[in-house]
């Protein structure tokens, strides 16, 4: 499987080396920005061009410190996130009252795209980290909410009726019995947070932008604009998304090596 | 279930009162504005009228002043950006479960796609705006592709699960009663992988409705996530700040569309998959 | 042999009722007197639906009777509790805990010291002969071995009652014969008062003291045979023909025969 792998990045590195070289030359190198036109446009950037950016990014050091910006600030939201969320959803679950009360709130946060509370973040806490790590740890707290709350209630109640009868105590029974009961729930939950997280990251890098970071990267690249900073910023932000998920993947199978498999995951 | 009704009611009710005084003890409408600015400003941008002078309006005005000149109103803003959503959610659904049955019924196409549909998957649709907006001009086109690609790539993954937790058991019985691949696929297969589709699609919506508005506030041509930026990227912060009685509406309008979408994608799902509960047709 | 004779019921069931609530109510158990006597094992059988299982989970605590009482010791049983070992008719064992961790919950539950319980778990260890196993995950076991780990596991608080819901159910014919002749040895060492549920009625003879059968729903007690059986009872002990003469009495109690 890993070989089959290697074949198509391959191939695809292959085919865009080629389609660079040969189709490069064809397209427009003179695009209309909306307000002027802009000159020397290399749309489709050879790998000769993304290597020469590469290193100026890397000697100007735009590169290393856009990642540990942003990789900061992802790290920060999404441990708040998921601490407020795990808590969140186990409470939930555990009374019903409170879920009752709770449930519209995670109804409308779940109904509103994290962006669009942008500008109330910067408003509220300023134009700084926290608005920022504010926004990723909402967006992550929602989805890691949900997880949890699905995952506390699909606790088997003969579990807990075992715990029972073994006498344990409930705060016991939340450690010993639900957490690990709910674990897969919440781990797959983890991963659709940490990629929705990155995602809200770098528009809100976007929309927000100051130095360094992706985000504005990815920006400042369009607005000249230098074609290889955006491929490359683009890749960047996809190895690490990648990388990320990898990550949250193998502590999955780390933390669930008592289950009996079906599939193998994806 | 009165009970949840009723906590869920006073839950709100509650908040916002909570909401209420605090707003009015903290004393400063440019950051929270009082419940009375939020409804004039909602009934501003539905009317598309500037509110009555002094109506406890909070500044700087200069948002949904700046909103009314352009002429952009909430109703308008909601049926543009819905548009958009299910432009994307049709498209992007489509294409999207093409791809998930493709690659989850033939396993040999799915070990070299897979691969490449994880990089590309990496790669957040709305970081792409930029980059497509200088190989598709500034028409609608470098909007609706992100949104297309994102619902594409959510709807993949149910369909692609359901399609290959499908191919063995209900296949094999198929076969055996002598189906053909016509029959196959649609008497058994495609009712099969509904359920896995159609709960894709309560995320796809979700996804849309990310991606639309992330894709405005960037692009800031019209729509909702316009009004909630004001100017767009590329004008200054400074010139035109935010009003958060604006950005509150628009919110509050959104999550309720949001919601009403998501009702009806639910009850859709269980209208085309009755047959999940309960005796089976044939 | 008078009741005066025997020493006083561990367990005692007075008129006991249940009725499930719902749309259309199912009255599971109307009226249902028991005694159990220290270090006896009794074991309940019945038609299926007749209310064992709900009676037992009535003594367990799990739920609360819509009449009558039930008395553990002299003192009524309000809920759950580890003097009453429960063992689950499902597998029960949990999965996420090796077989150590399973197996020193209980003692964990009530605050044991580590040293305690490690001497404990080696001790559990040893009488289900699973030395070597200290550290699996229950999905390496066969569903024999977890369940007997499920079985040392409610042993572990040393209960005083402990209460069996089928619990080789679960498992193929030729595991549960030699999961019998194991529990059978465990209470030989162990004499524990116990009271199973059962729908094998060559379990219930092999094992119990007496045999309380039940009628179909809503269940009552039909009768209460007495066995016999001299012990220790080896397996050889179901070829006997006292046994096929218990085991016709049961068997017309139920219905099977005319």
């Amino acid at each position: 499987m890993v070989r089959r792998a290697v074949v198509s990045f391959a191939v695809l590195a292959l085919v865009y080396g080629l389609v660079a070289e040969l189709a490069g030359p064809l397209l427009p190198r003179r695009i209309w920005q909306g307000t002027h036109y802009v000159e020397d446009v290399e749309l489709l950037p050879r790998y000769a061009s993304l290597a020469e950016e590469a290193v100026f990014l890397v000697r100007a050091e735009i590169l290393q410190g856009s990642l540990v910006v942003s990789g900061a600030r992802l790290l920060a939201g999404v441990l708040l996130g998921t601490l407020a969320g795990v808590a969140l959803g186990l409470a939930m679950a555990r009374a019903r009252r409170l879920e009752y009360l709770a449930e519209p709130w995670v109804a409308f946060f779940r109904f509103t795209p994290a962006f669009a509370l942008l500008p109330l973040y910067v408003l509220w806490f300023g134009a700084g980290e926290a608005s920022k790590v504010l926004l990723i740890a909402t967006a992550v707290a929602i989805v890691t909410q949900q997880g949890a709350f699905d995952g506390a209630r699909a606790v088997p109640p003969l579990y807990l009726d075992a715990a029972a009868a073994l006498g344990a105590p409930p705060r016991l029974v939340r450690r010993r019995v639900v957490l690990p009961a709910a674990l897969p729930h919440l781990v797959t939950s983890l991963r659709i947070a940490v990629a929705l997280a990155w995602v809200t990251l770098v528009v809100a890098e976007m929309i927000a932008p100051e130095m360094p970071s992706l985000g504005y990267l990815l920006t400042l690249s369009s607005v000249y604009p230098r074609v290889p900073s955006i491929v490359i910023a683009l890749a960047t932000i996809g190895a690490l998304v990648l990388v990320s998920d990898a990550l949250v993947l193998a502590a999955y199978h780390r933390a669930t090596r008592w289950m009996r498999r079906r599939h193998d995951d994806r | 279930m009165p009970q949840r009704l009723i906590f869920g009611l006073a839950s709100v009710l509650a908040l916002l009162a909570l909401y209420t005084v605090a707003a009015t003890a903290y004393g400063r409408p440019g950051v929270l504005p009082p419940t009375t600015a939020l409804a004039t400003t909602f009934a501003s941008l539905v009317t598309g009228r500037a509110p009555a002078a002094g109506a406890g309006h909070p500044h700087p005005a200069d948002h949904l002043g700046f909103l009314l000149h352009e002429q952009a109103t909430l109703p308008g803003a909601l049926a543009v950006s819905t548009g958009r959503v299910l432009f994307g959610v049709g498209v992007g659904g489509a294409l999207g479960v093409l791809l998930g049955f493709a690659m989850g019924w033939r396993p040999a196409l799915d070990a070299y796609l897979h691969p490449v549909y994880v990089l590309v998957r990496s790669i957040p649709p709305l970081a792409l705006i930029t980059y497509l907006m200088l190989w598709l001009g500034h028409g609608e086109a470098h909007l609706l592709v992100p949104v297309v690609y994102a619902v594409l790539t959510t709807v993949v993954i149910p369909t692609y699960h359901g399609t290959r937790d499908v191919a063995d058991v209900y296949v094999r019985a198929a076969r055996a009663l002598g189906a053909g691949p016509g029959l196959l696929l649609s008497r058994v297969v495609l009712p099969a992988v509904s359920p896995a589709m159609l709960s894709g699609l309560r995320y796809a919506v979700v996804v849309a409705w990310m991606t639309t508005v992330g894709a405005e506030m960037l692009m800031a041509g019209d729509g909702v996530g316009r009004l909630v930026v004001g100017g767009g990227l590329w004008s200054s912060r400074h010139t035109v700040g935010v009003d958060p009685a604006v950005v509150i509406v628009a919110i509050v309008a959104l999550a309720t569309v949001g919601w009403l979408m998501d009702r009806a994608a639910r009850a859709a799902a269980n209208r085309l998959t009755a047959w999940t509960r309960g005796r089976p047709r044939w | 042999m008078t009741t005066a004779d025997l020493p006083p019921a561990r367990l005692r069931v007075t008129d006991l009722a249940y009725t499930y609530p719902g749309r259309i109510p199912t009255h599971a158990l109307a009226g249902v007197s028991l005694d159990v006597h220290d270090n006896e094992f009794v074991a309940i059988v019945g038609p299926v639906g007749c209310g064992k299982t709900t009676l037992l989970r009535l003594v367990a605590g799990f739920l609360r009777p819509t009449a009558g009482t039930v008395l553990h010791d002299g003192r009524p049983v309000t809920g759950p509790h580890p003097e009453r070992g429960y063992v689950f008719q499902e597998e029960a064992i949990f999965p996420w805990m090796t077989v150590r961790e399973n197996l020193e919950f209980g003692l964990l539950a009530r605050g044991t010291p580590p040293p305690v319980r490690l001497a404990k778990v080696r001790e559990l260890l040893a009488l289900i002969e699973l030395e070597g196993y200290p550290d699996a995950y229950p999905k390496e076991l066969s569903s024999g071995m977890s369940k007997m780990v499920e079985v040392a596991r409610v042993l572990a608080t040393d209960p005083s009652v402990l209460l069996l819901d089928e619990p080789f159910g679960s498992l193929d014919a030729q595991t549960r014969a030699r999961m019998q002749d194991e529990l059978h040895r465990l209470w030989e060492a162990r004499r524990t008062t116990v009271l199973m549920v059962t729908h094998d009625v060559e379990e219930a003879i092999h094992l119990a003291d007496r045999i309380v059968v039940l009628s179909p729903r809503p269940g009552r007690i039909k009768a209460d045979v007495k066995v016999d059986l001299p012990r220790p009872r080896a397996l050889e002990v179901r070829l006997s023909p006292a046994f096929a003469e218990i085991k016709r009495t049961v068997w017309a109690l139920l219905g099977l025969t005319g």
